[in-house]
């Protein structure tokens, strides 16, 4: 099919720009000192559309800076964080923002679609404006997100002297350009060459002759990535600045009555220091090394592994902004001068689920706590059931997967199910360490208040894969708590399972959960039970093995044949777990490791929990260890 | 829940942050609503003795005297803030600590009655007693006063988020003052909050707000000599002028 063009010429750009007024909000590029930035537009002498590019890019306005998720005023009164928009016109979009807004798409349209950067995309009409002139820093044609335009805009301009080659992308963009002629074919033939020569003159460029995301693989330990740790300031302005980076934080904030208030995201960045803390300022990615090849990383592979869009479209903006002038382009010359050995790499491809809810994923539902126990000193078990009866009669999980409970004014926090998952009785309960602000507030609730709760989240135990073979179960600490409902589920169905083998371990007795329970679980036939603590206190009883938990695989009668492992524990536990089971002989493929990250969203949008190229709160939080055991940078 | 008892002290410093609190008009009654001010001898007239539940100290600590108020205060205080960068990091009289001079030639220049004067370099107070919040700034942000009283009386930790000054700067889109005009910005390193403040005003950051997490000041100490051509004794300059005390400053005005 032939392209459907038009020309507008210079001279009639008011008058196009003046009727696009009439029904919509313009923004375009507009000059800020020697600079540009997207802005609103009156007429079209406001805008510099000879600009190269723009501080920010026009993510700005679909994935704000800062975003009302929800407003709340105590639990009983809780909206929606929407503002209404009126219909919009971003003129002058060069290709790589095009791409990077696709890109957007991808994360926050895709899974769990988000209402809020819907609503502003459906509303906004995008004009793109092809490059004539390659930019300073870009690189776009190694992408092929520019310098042209292929896709992603309703109408699209090419500057061919004193007239524009207008390209129609929809239907909103057919209307927009009634009245304006059709191009020549000498026209069209000036927009091509136009662009040719652009892409011809760009010589910043990306080229490593082959897979990129392999290359890189490949080139994780490269000393490069020192020699920019040694320079980058963490300050974060290359996220920032970047059209494609997504990742934000959540924030309750409370007027002085401490009751109304809202739920806002802000834009985050993996450079911070604070981007992957958690309670008790536990800090996953504390190296500058590690943060800053996550940037990169993500820009040019893992993007493309977890939403096969292009990570980085090549605007240039980051290396721009940089007080380093920290490249893209120069970091892979640099390696591409002088690569480590080439070696077999596998890329990891996190599976691909697509959820579609009916409802805001970002609303809490609301759920009343029916009953509280006390585990220990500070760990208590909550069991919860949803106000509206068809949200409870409708909710299902499995064992493994993970709720987030929301106290408005305070945050939230994601927490594992710890009941079963084949005990439907319309309740469902989360066993919770108090450590911070949110599971502290919980922990000072009582029977009959209401919190908020979303989810389920997640992949959760493998209790498929697990049918009519042994189960070897080891947990440490609170770890076990989303274990427990394996332990019920097998208990339940237990001529589906063979050889079942609880290991469980405790920093002290008195860390011990639901201790209460293992007489029942000791009473499932076929089955052991293995307590551990790292410690006794003086005068404190008891008669089981002293030791972490690993000391317990020497008694244990679980051999590897047939047999799943499954374990949930801290981090540096599981990892020695792990290990001593390969020296065993173990193999990696019957594993399965429950994974702790900070999580904001648990619907793959945050991006806190990434972890390379997985997202803990939707690729896991269970993983098969086979699956990630190769992930550039480590699991533990 | 009864109001909190709060007060407000003052050390080594321009009280220029205790003047900022009496500026929160916009929310002041508000606040004043919500608290008990029980000392704060800036503001009014009729103070009280301890115990309060929090307690907001300006200013670094300088001498033997202070020292001993600055005990007696952490003992009578259930949550004590440093209020403002002297009292975080020794703030700007801590640039005595590195002008090269004893203690005793620094009295007799500032200082003519020489009798009574007993001072020793100046620190952020938790150099002497643990501190449970800080409040950065020259002068401290309003905002953050704010969230942080209205985070004690919910009974949570505020959440500061000390990233960049740069970060702030960007979501302005303020047309960077180091890479466009040459300027010596300390954003990069400096710790966000105050919105940045400077740079949008077109000046350049002075890191007033003390070093953000992880930054690297040696970094930006040799950008400063190497692309804007800044002597040394400038860059010692700028990293020792308001929390020249914290060891990732000093990593700055050591760099070069
Ligand atoms: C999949 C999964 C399952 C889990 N299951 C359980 C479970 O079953 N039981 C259980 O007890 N725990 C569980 N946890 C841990 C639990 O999520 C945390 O303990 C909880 O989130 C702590 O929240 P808090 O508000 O009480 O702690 P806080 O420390 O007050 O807040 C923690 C969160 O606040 C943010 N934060 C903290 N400090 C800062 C800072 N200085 N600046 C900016 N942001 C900050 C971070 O986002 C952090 O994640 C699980 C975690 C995950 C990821
Ligand atoms: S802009 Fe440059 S210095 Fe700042 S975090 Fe990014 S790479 Fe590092
Ligand atoms: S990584 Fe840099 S060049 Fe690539 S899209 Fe982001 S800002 Fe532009
Ligand atoms: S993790 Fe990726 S998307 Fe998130 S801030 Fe870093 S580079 Fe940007
Ligand atoms: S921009 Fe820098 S000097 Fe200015 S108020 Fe902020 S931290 Fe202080
Ligand atoms: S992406 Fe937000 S928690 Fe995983």
């Amino acid at each position: 099919m032939p392209v459907e063009a038009f020309v507008l010429p210079k001279s009639e750009l008011g008058s196009f720009v003046a009727k696009l007024k009439a029904d919509y909000e313009v923004f375009g590029p507009v000059a800020k000192g020697p600079k540009f930035v997207f802005g609103p537009v009156e007429k079209a002498e406001d805008m510099r559309l000879d600009y190269d590019t723009t501080i920010l890019p026009p993510k700005k306005y679909f994935h704000q800076p800062e975003q009302d998720l929800m407003n709340f005023s105590g639990v009983a009164d809780v909206a929606e964080g929407k503002k209404p928009v009126g219909k919009r016109v971003l003129f002058g979009v060069h290709p790589c923002d095009v791409n990077g807004l696709l890109s957007l798409d991808k994360v926050f349209l895709g899974s769990y679609p988000d209402p809020y950067y819907k609503e502003l995309r459906d509303k906004t009409a995008v004009i793109a404006l092809n490059c004539v002139k390659p930019c300073e820093y870009g690189f776009c044609a190694s992408f092929n997100t520019g310098p042209e335009a292929d896709v992603g805009f309703d109408l699209s301009l090419t500057d061919i002297g004193d007239k524009f080659v207008v390209v129609i992308g929809s239907a909103r963009g057919k209307e927009m350009a009634a009245g304006l002629a059709p191009a020549a074919e000498e026209d069209l033939v000036a927009g091509k060459r136009a662009l040719r020569a652009c892409q011809h003159d760009m010589t910043r460029r990306i080229d490593v002759g082959g897979d990129l995301g392999e290359f890189l693989h490949q080139n994780f330990d490269h000393p490069v990535w020192m020699e920019e740790k040694e320079k980058c300031l963490a300050c974060g302005s290359c996220t920032a600045v970047c059209p494609t980076c997504y990742c934000f934080a959540v924030k309750d904030m409370v007027d002085l009555s401490l009751q109304k208030g809202g739920r806002t995201r802000m834009w985050d960045s993996c450079m911070f220091y604070e981007f992957s803390r958690v309670a008790l300022d536990h800090i996953f990615m504390p190296d500058r090394t590690a943060r800053l090849k996550q940037r990169m990383y993500h820009k040019l592979t893992y993007y493309q592994q977890q939403f096969n869009a292009t990570g980085c479209v090549g605007c240039g903006r980051c290396v721009a902004t940089c007080v380093k002038h920290i490249d893209p382009v120069d970091v892979i010359n640099r390696i591409q001068e002088n690569p480590l050995p080439a070696k077999e790499v596998t890329l990891y491809r996190p599976p691909v689920k697509i959820v579609h809810t009916e409802v805001n994923p970002w609303e809490p539902q609301k759920a009343v706590i029916k009953a509280i126990k006390k585990q220990t000193a500070d760990v208590n078990t909550y069991t919860f059931e949803f106000v509206d009866p068809q949200v409870r009669d409708s909710y299902t999980y499995d064992n493994g997967v993970f709720n987030l409970i929301s106290i408005f004014g305070i945050g939230e926090s994601a927490i594992s199910i710890s009941s079963c998952a084949d005990e439907n009785t319309g309740t469902f309960d989360h066993t919770v360490r108090a450590v911070g602000n949110v599971t502290k507030a919980l922990a000072k609730m009582q029977v009959g208040d209401v919190v908020g709760i979303r989810g389920p989240y997640g992949f959760g135990w493998p209790m498929e894969e697990m049918k009519g073979k042994n189960v070897l179960l080891v947990a440490g600490g609170i770890g076990l708590a989303p274990l427990r409902g394996v332990i019920k589920s097998i208990q339940k169905n237990r001529d589906q399972f063979g050889n079942f083998e609880i290991l469980y371990g405790s920093r002290t007795p008195d860390g011990m959960l639901f201790t209460d329970e293992y007489e029942e679980w000791r009473k499932i036939p076929n089955t052991r039970l293995y307590l551990t603590v790292d410690y006794v206190p003086p005068g404190v009883e008891w008669g089981h093995n002293i030791g972490v938990v690993t000391t317990l695989f020497d008694k244990m009668t679980s051999r590897k044949e047939n047999t799943i492992m499954i374990t949930c524990g801290p981090d540096i536990m599981m990892k020695f777990v792990v290990l001593d089971l390969l020296k065993r002989g173990w193999s990696p493929e019957q594993l399965y490791v429950s994974l702790e990250r900070r999580m904001s969203c648990g619907i793959k949008k945050c991006g806190n929990c990434q972890m390379g190229p997985v997202f803990v709160c939707q690729d896991g939080p269970v993983f098969k260890y086979a699956d990630i055991m190769n992930l550039p940078g480590g699991v533990f | 829940m009864a109001k909190p008892k709060i007060a407000f002290f003052k050390f080594s410093s321009c009280a220029g942050c205790q003047l900022s609190v009496l500026n929160i008009e916009p929310v002041l009654l508000d606040v004043l609503g919500a608290i008990d001010i029980r000392y704060f001898v800036m503001a009014k007239r009729e103070n009280h003795e301890g115990p309060y539940d929090i307690g907001f100290v300006e200013g670094a600590v300088t001498s033997p005297k202070e020292l001993l108020e600055l005990k007696k205060i952490r003992e009578e205080c259930s949550v004590l803030v440093a209020m403002g960068t002297c009292a975080c990091f020794g703030g700007l009289p801590s640039i005595k600590n590195y002008s090269g001079f004893s203690q005793k030639e620094l009295e007799e220049k500032v200082y003519t009655e020489l009798w009574d004067l007993k001072s020793f370099p100046a620190y952020g107070i938790d150099y002497y007693v643990k501190v449970d919040y800080y409040l950065r700034g020259c002068a401290i942000d309003l905002g953050e006063l704010v969230t942080l009283i209205k985070s004690a009386l919910k009974g949570i930790h505020p959440r500061f988020r000390f990233h960049s000054v740069c970060n702030e700067c960007k979501m302005k889109e303020n047309v960077c003052l180091f890479l466009t005009k040459g300027k010596p910005c300390m954003g990069s390193v400096t710790a966000a909050g105050c919105g940045a403040l400077c740079p949008s005003l077109n000046r350049p950051c002075e890191g007033c707000r003390g070093p953000a997490s992880d930054c690297n000041a040696a970094s930006l100490a040799r950008s400063f000599v190497e692309d804007l051509g800044l002597s040394k004794a400038d860059v010692v300059r700028k990293f020792r002028k308001y929390a020249g005390n914290t060891p990732e400053f000093s990593k700055g005005a050591e760099a070069v």
